[in-house]
């Protein structure tokens, strides 16, 4: 049946960087790779583990998935892998296999397959898959308790739900630098922001993603925080705790980036990013979560279509 | 790359990330660390982060064991006075002065008149006592219990 000779008009992103979906995907993961070894380093064999098992399980249920829909096999294209990657760069080292497992499931199948693969899906899948397993099992992920047999140099409460629960004073004494330099507590890949911003700077470089999107996802954090604190000091931290805390930078150059979810235009990817940005402080200062990007990047998924609308007028259109 | 190397790569993936990541969980499983470094309390109140090793570590505030490992009073061996605290305090049945676990190390005639507070009182008590003469540290509820 797929021998059959037809025109097939494949569904979105057609954005073209003149290479295949797989190098794309591999890009992805070596840009990444900075960060994740630093978890690595710092997690140990745990971290290793969930990583493992997080890319292993996702390629697993994806052929499984073309097994029983009959498709082709497509875990060739790389984009398993990555969704695994990522997925367990937000998760805690000490997560439990199952809760691995479960998680690359809801990615895979729920947040990608049944969409119709890759390109297709509406939301970013592997923050379905957290949004999901936040809301499922929100014990396994709350860093301060699942990190309390870690023993390090710095300060081992998590910097967002200290800000959250005791204010400003409780973060007074974290410096952005250390922070920046992986000196918090976190998800296995999301904690070492310097490499991050160094796997994000790669990507825009070789076009495989977008820096309208990273920068005005940055902007938008930034702004809306240096709103905030300015108004009132003593209860909202700074615009620059905010971008080296929690997800913000992975948010801004692995996850807000994902193409299938995110606009093509300019206008439209600057207003997706900012609005994206925004919504992360709000959530994070009156709103329900320490951390917002997970859910903030899902609302902006959900207006991407919308703000897609909003694209140049075709040339010589005649009605 | 062909689509064929491409499928050999994700195959290859699989099988040697599925071989180290079961490894990792089952050949190493964390073990805590034999001096608890921070503890989490869960409870109605909400939970509250104990930073343990902060508060004995040399590089922290310093204090001595003894100062909240109480009881023995004066132990011949350490170990016998590091318990958790709800070994000594529980919540007693009626009628009840102190639990049983004190006839481990007293007959039943020395505790005729021993009364024992129940686990978060002697929590509250002696967190918050300490706090409040060393005039440093939490005292206020929602600066150590988080909703
Ligand atoms: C500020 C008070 C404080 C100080 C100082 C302190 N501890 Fe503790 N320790 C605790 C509390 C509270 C617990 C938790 C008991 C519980 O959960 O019931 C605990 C638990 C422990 C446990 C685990 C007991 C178990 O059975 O699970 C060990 C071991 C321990 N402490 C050793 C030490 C040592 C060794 C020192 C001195 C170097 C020390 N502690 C100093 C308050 C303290
Ligand atoms: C081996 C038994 C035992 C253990 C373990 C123990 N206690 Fe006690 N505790 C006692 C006894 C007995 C008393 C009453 C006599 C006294 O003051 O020594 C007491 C009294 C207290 C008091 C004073 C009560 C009041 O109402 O003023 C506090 C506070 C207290 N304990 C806190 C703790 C804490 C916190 C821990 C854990 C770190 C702990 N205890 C572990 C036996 C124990
Ligand atoms: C691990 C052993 C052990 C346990 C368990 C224990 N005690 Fe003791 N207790 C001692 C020792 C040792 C002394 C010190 C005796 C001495 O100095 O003569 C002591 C002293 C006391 C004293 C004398 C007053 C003081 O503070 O010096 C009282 C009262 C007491 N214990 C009550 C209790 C009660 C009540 C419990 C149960 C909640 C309890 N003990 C559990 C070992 C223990
Ligand atoms: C013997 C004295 C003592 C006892 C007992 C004690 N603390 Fe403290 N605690 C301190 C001191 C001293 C500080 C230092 C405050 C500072 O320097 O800011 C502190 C600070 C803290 C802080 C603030 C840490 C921070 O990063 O700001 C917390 C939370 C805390 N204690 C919780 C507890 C809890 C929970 C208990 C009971 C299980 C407890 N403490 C028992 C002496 C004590
Ligand atoms: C110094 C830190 C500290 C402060 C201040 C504090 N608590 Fe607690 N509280 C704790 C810890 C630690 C526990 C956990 C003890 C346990 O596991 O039973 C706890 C437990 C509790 C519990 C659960 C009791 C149970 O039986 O399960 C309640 C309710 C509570 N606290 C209320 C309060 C209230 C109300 C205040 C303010 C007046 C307060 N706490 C202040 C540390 C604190």
């Amino acid at each position: 049946m797929f021998e059959q000779k037809k025109f097939t008009v494949s569904h979105a992103p057609f954005w073209h960087v003149g290479s295949s979906v797989s190098t794309r995907s591999y890009n992805i993961i070596f840009a990444a790779l900075p960060a994740v070894l630093f978890g690595v380093f710092t997690y140990g064999i745990p971290a290793v583990g969930v990583i493992a098992l997080s890319v292993s399980s996702a390629i697993t249920w994806e052929i499984a998935f073309n097994k029983v829909a009959k498709r082709p096999p497509c875990i060739g294209d790389g984009n398993a892998a990555m969704i695994g990657l990522l997925l367990a760069m937000l998760l805690p080292a000490t997560a439990p296999w199952w809760l691995v497992i479960t998680g690359t499931f809801v990615a895979v199948i729920i947040g990608k397959q049944i969409y119709g693969g890759i390109g297709a899906n509406p939301f970013n899948p592997v923050l379905v898959s957290l949004a999901i397993l936040t809301l499922s099992w929100k014990n396994f992920l709350d860093f301060n308790e699942v990190l309390v047999n870690y023993d390090f140099s710095y300060p081992m409460a998590y910097p967002l739900a200290s800000l959250k629960h005791f204010g400003v004073f409780a973060i007074s004494n974290l410096k952005p630098a250390a922070l920046l330099m992986g000196q918090q507590s976190g998800g296995i890949g999301a904690i070492f922001g310097l490499g991050l911003i160094l796997g994000g700077i790669y990507l825009i470089i070789r076009g495989y993603i977008r820096w309208e999107i990273s920068i005005s996802f940055l902007a938008g954090v930034w702004i809306t925080a240096l709103l905030f604190n300015m108004a009132d000091p003593a209860h909202y931290a700074g615009p620059v705790f905010h971008l080296v805390t929690g997800y913000t930078l992975i948010g801004a150059f692995f996850l807000a980036t994902e193409d299938s979810s995110s606009p093509v235009n300019f206008i439209p990817m600057l207003i997706y990013g900012a609005s994206a940005g925004v919504l992360t402080v709000l959530i994070r200062n009156i709103g329900a979560f320490a951390d917002g990007v997970v859910f903030a990047i899902l609302i902006a998924n959900l207006i991407n279509p919308l703000v897609d609308k909003i694209r140049p007028k075709a040339l010589g259109k005649v009605i | 790359m062909t689509p064929k190397r491409e499928l050999q790569i994700a195959f290859g993936l699989i099988i040697i990330l599925l071989l180290v990541g079961v490894i990792s969980y089952a050949a190493f499983p964390a073990k805590p660390p034999e001096v608890p470094i921070r503890m989490y309390y869960k409870s109605v109140a909400g939970n509250a982060m104990f930073d343990h090793k902060t508060h004995f570590a040399e590089s922290g505030y310093a204090l001595d064991c003894t100062q909240c490992h109480h009881h023995p009073p004066y132990p011949e061996n350490l170990d016998d006075a590091i318990l958790k605290c709800g070994y000594c305090h529980k919540a007693l049945a009626k009628g009840q002065n102190y639990p049983d676990s004190c006839l481990d190390c007293h007959d039943e005639a020395d505790l005729e008149d021993s009364k024992i507070a129940k686990k978060s009182d002697a929590f509250h008590s002696q967190c918050i006592g300490c706090h409040k003469e060393a005039g440093s540290g939490p005292t206020d509820c929602n600066a150590c219990h988080v909703l």
